[in-house]
């Protein structure tokens, strides 16, 4: 084990809206994993839910080529949730002249975004498969992606958020003048109008009348089932901080404040700038806000992450008025874009500091969870299947 | 002169000599297929090689075949052939035969190699008379076969065995574990079920089941449990020796990360001839390290010293329980044990780690000092694997004794009951004997068939057993009035009451005694090679 390098497994891609910035995620972290101690796997999620290992992943080029499922060296794969595998099958459906095999995995990085990924649902896989992974659980993961129960949760930790109500479809579907009556009698213009579970900007709007708020709802109810409907805070600025951490051991970066953004960041602000993902994105680093704030926001940020069981990683989006020293958590990204390098960096990590502390901390949690018990003895089994045969012999 | 009748003599030989390969198999197989312990048991008596009814029975056979007419010769032939053959019940089967695939190998050929006479003095156009005389030859000579096929499929099994290995290492390989490997004269398997308890707290560990610890059983564990199982962490190797060099090819299957040497001491002397023969042995798992490998070494044993004292590996941890603080910081010991103490509830103690200085009061349900060196050895591996003290005392306090290593139990009549009934080695028995000197109320019985595989240490160790039991126990029973009597020379050496001693011819014998004699708060402890039904 001293002698041997870790194992990897990099999944990204993904059944999700932000499946580009994810395959640029992965790539980024595949690039910044000391070679000498780890060996990375990349495992590619297509759009629409194939799994494929193998080394023309490697390169983000390859990504732009139609065929790349047909290059030489893809081959399919799959996590497999039989514990004694502890990795991937790859070749899972061989044939009669190929044969299948089992590539161990130490360590499962998710560099997902979005649904199906930062959700919970590969969380789940993770935990069945009980293979350490880098990030948080099921559960974190699952409040994170939720903007409505990140909401909740936050607010039944007396952390400071907007006020806000969400709407279901059906209800908007069967009764839309009735829902908009109660908007407006709760809200004053602007409104923001966004989807429960879709990351990034997308299918997000904001309505300074009436008919931009119904027109805002519609899109959204497009993407999601559940929408949240909050009030927009006017003269405000967004705030970025990062945190990491498990257990008792957290910590927080120095703080961004995105630019560019007109009314709100939409999609290709926030992604679109170049190759790089994210880190380009024009920002201030640090906020220009007074210390006494941003230690604030630091401490709200861990504080925030320990509300919804977080681990690992977590970028977590604030709005604020500085001059007020107003201050509102907004949303908590599990699996931020780029994993937040450009935040670490100020924080004097470099990306493999970064990547080695997730890997320490995935390991910490898994061997948390040894401890627990799950193989309670009990002779229920025995005792049933005993009152079975006795059964049988009456019948008999 | 041959008939259409003729080759039904031959026939039925053949098959009876087929079955009695069979029966014969499941002989050869307890003796491990050593063709020259089989015979010796065969031999040891005549019933076994030469089973009179069945001969008398077949030379009948071959002489009416041979003083009769056609087709009288072959019908008289085969019909006594028939009730020569034909199988005795075989009584209670204790071990059946066990349809390995070297089993298999060695019957087909035998097969083969019993048909060949019977068909060839059929083809070469022999009477019945002589066909009946070559059968009962052959079906006589059927341990005879076996141990021949073995002989020629010597060098298939040489290849099969270097193909069982040749998986094993690939089976190990796909996983890489760490390899923790441990030896020594006795507690290797007692520390290893230990270390594998505690080190599950945080790592998927692997241990060799039972005591499979020769180079073969821990490859048939390796083949058998790990394949298809990529999840090993940790895998912990118990490698037992009988001869120098054996450590050192299991080496070279699981090469260890780290040695564990728990005892040194004269257990299997009679193989190996000298301790320091034992010392060289034990110590190939230490040189088959790598020079960043860990050593953990019981210091308490002065042939385990000097192998410290060797100097390799860089990492050496050592652990005692005999120091004082003040000698093991001088002496440089890793981790020591103080305030030792036992009582009917098991052991207590404090570790300390004495470079940091870090303790944690240690209790378990264990008994015999030799436990807290064992315990030491696993609580110096597994800090060493970054598992917190807190949690590794924790663990120990829900450990439980190997089967029949020393095991306390009470009988529903109130009678405790002390299994120390493995192995039993010169330190176990001191510790078995002041556990059954604990129990302050009632008799308190030993009943012992004595140690053995001792070699020149024997007799004077059995002696010094018998002056201990004199000094613990109340009543004795020594089972085997021969091998027994230099444990009765100790206790006549003690003031011990002579009409205490019982010496009777078998185990049964002394259950019975005891049943009789004791009764609620007695206690008996059975010391060595017992079977565990009592």
């Amino acid at each position: 084990m001293s002698s041997r390098r870790s194992a990897v497994a990099v999944l990204f891609g993904g059944r999700s809206v932000e499946h580009d910035v994810s395959i640029v995620t992965g790539q980024q972290i595949m690039a910044a994993f000391p070679a000498d101690r780890y060996e990375t796997v990349p495992v590619y999620i297509t759009r629409d839910g194939r799994w494929v290992t193998g080394a023309p992943l490697r390169h983000l080029n390859n990504f732009r080529d139609d065929a790349l499922l047909e290059k030489p060296g893809i081959e399919a794969c799959l996590l497999s949730p039989d514990t004694r595998h502890h990795g991937l099958l790859i070749n899972p459906l061989a044939g009669r002249f190929s044969r299948s095999r089992v590539q161990r995995i130490d360590v499962v990085f998710p560099a997902l975004h979005g649904s199906h990924g930062e959700d919970g649902s590969l969380q789940g896989l993770l935990e069945l498969a009980d293979i350490p992974y880098i990030g948080c659980a099921t559960l974190g993961s699952a409040l994170g992606n939720d903007k409505i129960m990140t909401k909740l949760a936050l607010r039944q930790a007396g952390l400071p958020v907007l006020d806000d109500m969400w709407v279901a479809r059906e209800a908007w579907a069967a009764a839309p003048d009735a829902i908009v009556a109660q908007i407006r009698d709760r809200f004053d213009f602007p409104i923001f109008i966004k989807p429960a579970c879709l990351g990034s900007s997308i299918g997000i709007g904001r309505a300074s009348d009436e008919a931009l708020l119904r027109a805002s709802i519609d899109v959204a109810a497009s993407f999601d089932r559940r929408i949240l409907v909050e009030p927009a805070l006017t003269d405000s600025v967004e705030i970025n901080c990062a945190v990491m951490g498990y257990g008792d051991e957290y910590e927080a970066s120095p703080l961004e404040q995105p630019l560019g953004w007109d009314d709100f960041l939409s999609y290709d602000d926030k992604y679109m700038r170049g190759a790089e993902g994210m880190k380009s994105a024009d920002r201030i680093i640090p906020a220009p806000i007074d210390d006494e704030l941003a230690a604030r926001i630091q401490a709200l940020s861990i504080a925030a992450f320990q509300a919804v069981d977080g681990r690992g990683i977590a970028r977590i989006d604030y709005l604020a008025r500085p001059q007020a020293g107003e201050v509102y958590l907004n949303e908590i990204n599990t699996m931020p874009g780029s994993l937040a390098f450009y935040l670490w960096h100020e924080a004097g990590y470099s990306r493999a500091q970064v990547l080695e502390r997730l890997v320490q901390l995935g390991r910490a949690a898994h061997a948390d969870k040894r401890r627990n018990t799950y193989d309670y003895p009990t002779s229920l089994v025995s005792i049933a299947s005993q009152r079975g045969s006795k059964g049988v012999k009456r019948k008999g | 002169m041959q008939n259409d009748w003729t080759p039904l003599v031959g026939l039925i030989w053949l098959a009876g000599a087929w079955l009695r390969l069979r029966r014969q198999a499941r002989f050869y197989q307890i003796e491990e297929y050593m063709s020259r312990r089989y015979l010796r048991w065969l031999l040891a008596a005549r019933s076994r090689w030469l089973p009179p009814r069945q001969v008398a029975i077949g030379l009948l056979g071959v002489a009416l075949a041979a003083s009769a007419d056609h087709p009288y010769d072959s019908l008289a032939g085969g019909l006594f052939a028939l009730l020569a053959v034909y199988p005795k019940p075989q009584g209670k089967i204790k071990k059946p035969l066990v349809m390995t695939a070297r089993v298999k190998r060695i019957l087909a050929v035998a097969h083969i190699v019993c048909a060949l006479p019977i068909v060839g003095v059929w083809a070469a156009g022999a009477p019945s008379p002589a066909i009946g005389g070559v059968g009962l030859a052959v079906w006589l000579l059927a341990p005879g076969w076996l141990a021949m096929s073995n002989w020629l499929l010597t060098p298939l099994d040489a290849i099969a065995k270097r193909r069982f290995l040749r998986q094993a290492a690939v089976v190990l390989a796909q996983t890489q574990p760490k390899i923790i490997g441990i030896t020594g004269s006795y507690g290797k398997t007692t520390t290893k079920s230990f270390l594998r308890d505690i080190l599950s707290l945080r790592y998927q560990v692997y241990a060799t089941p039972k005591s499979y610890n020769t180079l073969m059983g821990v490859s048939l564990a390796i083949n058998r449990d790990l394949a298809d199982d990529y999840r090993t962490e940790i895998f912990i190797s118990e490698m037992g020796a009988y001869v120098p060099g054996e450590i050192a090819r299991i080496c070279q299957l699981t090469p260890p990360d780290i040695a564990i040497i728990t005892e040194v001491g004269p257990q299997h002397l009679e193989r190996f001839g000298s301790l320091e023969t034992v010392q060289k042995a034990k110590y190939e798992l230490v040189a088959n390290l790598p020079p960043d490998g860990v050593a953990v070494f019981n210091w308490d044993n002065a042939y385990i010293r000097a192998m410290h004292e060797r100097g390799y590996p860089a990492t050496r941890l050592t652990v005692s329980r005999e120091l004082s603080l003040a000698e093991a910081r001088a002496q440089g010991v890793t981790w020591l044990a103080q305030d030792i103490r036992e009582s009917l509830d098991g052991l207590s103690f404090c570790a300390i780690d004495v470079a940091s200085g870090e303790t944690a009061q240690i209790a378990t349900r264990l008994h015999g000092d030799h436990n807290v060196t064992n315990l030491l050895l696993c609580i110096a591996v597994a800090r060493r694997e970054a598992i917190p003290l807190r949690d590794i005392a924790r663990r120990v306090r829900s450990l439980q004794p190997a089967e029949n290593r020393l095991v306390r139990e009470t009988t529903a009549a109130g009678i405790t009951i002390i299994n120390d009934a493995y192995s039993a080695n010169p330190k176990g028995v001191i510790s078995a004997l002041k556990l059954l000197g604990m129990h302050r109320e009632g008799a308190r019985l030993l009943i012992t068939p004595g140690m053995v595989e001792l070699g020149a240490l024997q007799e004077g160790e059995n002696r010094k057993l018998g002056m201990l039991a004199a000094e613990y126990a109340t009543d004795i029973i020594l089972v085997g009035e021969s091998q027994t009597a230099p444990i009765l020379r100790g206790i006549e050496a003690t003031a011990f009451d002579r009409a205490h001693v019982h010496v009777v011819d078998s185990l049964e014998q002394s259950i019975a005694w005891y049943q009789r004699h004791l009764r609620a708060g007695d206690a008996v402890l059975f010391l060595n090679d017992l079977p565990d039904t009592y």
